[in-house]
């Protein structure tokens, strides 16, 4: 089992000139205490025009610099929206083979379509074709990282022979995932040798099933890119505190703060009727969950919140799942304090990590 | 915290409609054939329509919906309303901003029922083979002409409506009060389209929106279906945030 964090920038009102500075910086530090003690990956979101909920749209650029702070954490786009409107595909290949170098070889490439009408509505993108988008996409992407010369004819973008440069340090490239929110997306993840990056906070029986269906396609896929990315990571709370109820009570609140900000998001379907954004991803379970802020009773099953134990408890079942990863949101519109989700990543690393460790962890940093 | 709306509506309360009780009976409502353009529309032109109970949707819209009912305890009647897209706590909702029904009985009903902000005129709801075209006169005066153009057949599946949210007064703890009602009916598809939002004429005074502008049309959809006014089972504090001041009148139907 590996442990990551998960960032969205979420920032709360109003913003004043050195909030979203404070918060960013945040963020830095928790990555460079998180690198020192141990955990697998940062992944940062590409989300635009998304109010409290995630001021992260320019994610290459926050994961550059936690490269530049950090030695061995890994750096996920977690996702690149693969929709032109977006992101043109030359320039996806160029900035992540880019990062790729910077960071020495530590980057994890994260696929999607983006799932709400504020960002496709904002960028003009038609929510019909944008599954189609990402599949052009995702089959390019490993062909312009490791091709000398790559020219292309497609249905959403072409390009004459050309040199993509630079190539990532990685080879041959760098581990592709795809974001899996929607009933089925797991499918796609596995037929493609997609890593499956679980964004949703389905229970535990939904996810087995998706998990187990995941491991039983990719066995017979045909890899868009060069090496089968066979991993399954999913999305989770963290508050570790020595108290129990305190933990539970922090995490809640982080949750309830989360699942609010995102059901006030508008999912493509809301508004646009499209076959192709059938489903609501996950903001039917994030409503059923947030009741509101103040809320006192939520979903609590498989959350990362508590004392050690009762976390140690809830992670050893994602385990026996199949998952072997979990990424953790630390934050929601700030209401944990930035000291207690330090000593949070400390408590964790030292009291619930070795757990789950192949090999010893960096006590001295979790000791500090 | 998301922003809210700063519409106070128990400042100006005789201008809304006011229910005898909250013991509507539900009317169905079969094989009603449904209008509704999605219009985005700037921030600042929705300022003062939208209870502070509420929030705003991101980015702020709005649904224009012409509708034919053919079938009704009131008889056949056509229906125009103007919503606009928010958020009662986590659920999406639509704030019924105006609406005009085309016959005095159903404006009566639905104003004292629902406590929909209904008056009476001219509705019309007119299918040709490239487009369907709702038209609404008041006064002898368009206040909307609106159109679904080059309608393509989708899959009812693919088309979400949202429920709405009224205004009224109303007897609650044995005063009669502002509040807000949660309307929320219930929609069987029997066949859908979709295609292009057009607006030629929108007097938004004439719905109780003087300052709304519509901006970017999102979508529009046809769809015929059995649907229904069912009764009240929600009524919320027009002051209180949404998660705060829910009350529960009634238990939910049968079939949910």
């Amino acid at each position: 089992m590996k442990f990551g964090l998960f960032y969205e920038i979420s920032i709360p009102r109003p913003w004043t000139a050195e909030k979203e500075r404070t918060v960013y910086n945040n963020c830095l530090e928790q990555v460079k205490l998180a690198d020192a003690l141990g955990f697998e990956h940062v992944w940062a979101v590409e989300h635009h025009f998304l109010e409290e909920y995630s001021h992260c749209s320019a994610p290459e650029l926050f994961l550059t610099a936690c490269a530049m702070i950090t030695k061995n954490i890994k750096v996920g786009h977690g996702i690149v929206v693969c929709v032109p409107e977006f992101n043109h595909p030359i320039k996806i290949a160029e900035k992540t083979a880019t990062l790729d170098i910077l960071s020495g070889g530590r980057l994890h490439v994260g696929t999607g379509r983006s799932a709400t009408w504020t960002e496709l509505g904002g960028f003009g993108a038609n929510p019909d074709t944008t599954k189609k988008s990402w599949d052009e996409f995702v089959r390019c992407l490993p062909k312009m990282w490791t091709q000398e010369t790559f020219a292309y004819q497609g249905e959403f973008w072409s390009m004459p022979e050309r040199t993509i440069l630079p190539k990532p340090y990685q080879k041959p490239h760098p581990p592709m995932w795809v974001a899996v929110t929607s009933p089925g997306t797991e499918i796609d993840a596995a037929d493609r040798g997609l890593g499956s990056l679980g964004l949703s906070f389905a229970g535990f029986d939904e996810q087995e099933k998706k998990i187990k269906e995941y491991r039983r396609r990719i066995r017979h896929c045909e890899p868009v890119g060069a090496f089968v990315n066979e991993q399954v990571a999913t999305t989770n709370f963290l508050f570790c505190h020595e108290d129990e109820k305190t933990g539970v009570e922090m995490g809640k609140k982080l949750g309830n703060t989360f699942n609010y900000l995102a059901t006030q998001l508008i999912s493509t379907r809301e508004v646009f009727s499209s076959p192709s954004y059938q489903s609501l991803g996950l903001l039917p379970a994030l409503r059923r969950a947030a009741t509101g802020p103040d809320a006192s009773e939520q979903q609590t099953e498989g959350m990362a919140y508590g004392d050690p134990a009762r976390i140690i408890r809830a992670i050893r079942k994602w385990e026996s799942l199949g998952v072997d990863c979990v990424n953790f949101i630390l934050n929601a519109n700030e209401v944990v304090p930035q000291d207690q989700v330090m000593a949070s990543l400390r408590l964790f690393a030292k009291e619930v990590m070795p757990h789950f460790a192949k090999k010893p962890h960096t006590a001295a940093a979790a000791a500090e | 915290m998301p922003l809210y709306g700063t519409l106070d509506i128990t400042q100006d309360s005789k201008r809304l409609p006011t229910l005898p009780n909250l013991d509507t009976e539900a009317w169905p409502l079969p094989r009603a054939e449904m209008m509704q353009l999605l219009i985005e529309v700037p921030r600042s032109s929705t300022d003062g329509l939208l209870p502070k109970a509420m929030h705003p949707a991101l980015p702020s819209y709005v649904i224009l919906a012409v509708t034919k009912y053919s079938d009704s305890p009131v008889g056949p009647f056509n229906l125009a309303v103007l919503r606009l897209g928010s958020r009662a706590g986590a659920h999406p909702r639509g704030f019924l901003l105006g609406a005009v029904a085309s016959t005095d009985a159903a404006a009566l009903e639905l104003r004292a029922r629902w406590g929909i902000p209904v008056e009476a005129g001219e509705v019309k709801f007119v299918r040709r083979h490239d487009r369907v075209m709702g038209t609404v006169k008041k006064d002898g005066r368009t206040i909307l002409d609106c159109a679904l153009v080059d309608p393509q057949p989708v899959s009812g599946s693919d088309v979400q409506y949202i429920n709405w949210v009224t205004a009224a007064n109303a007897p609650l703890d044995g005063t009669t009060q502002p509040i807000l009602i949660q309307v929320d009916p219930k929609y069987t598809f029997h066949k859908a389209e979709r295609g292009k939002a057009q607006v030629a004429t929108f007097d938004p005074a004439a719905w109780n929106a003087p300052t709304l502008e519509l901006a970017n049309a999102i979508v529009g959809t046809c769809c015929t279906v059995d649907t229904d006014l069912p009764r009240i089972r929600f009524v919320m504090d027009p002051l209180k945030p949404v998660f705060q001041g829910t009350r529960r009148i009634r238990e939910s139907r049968a079939d949910e």
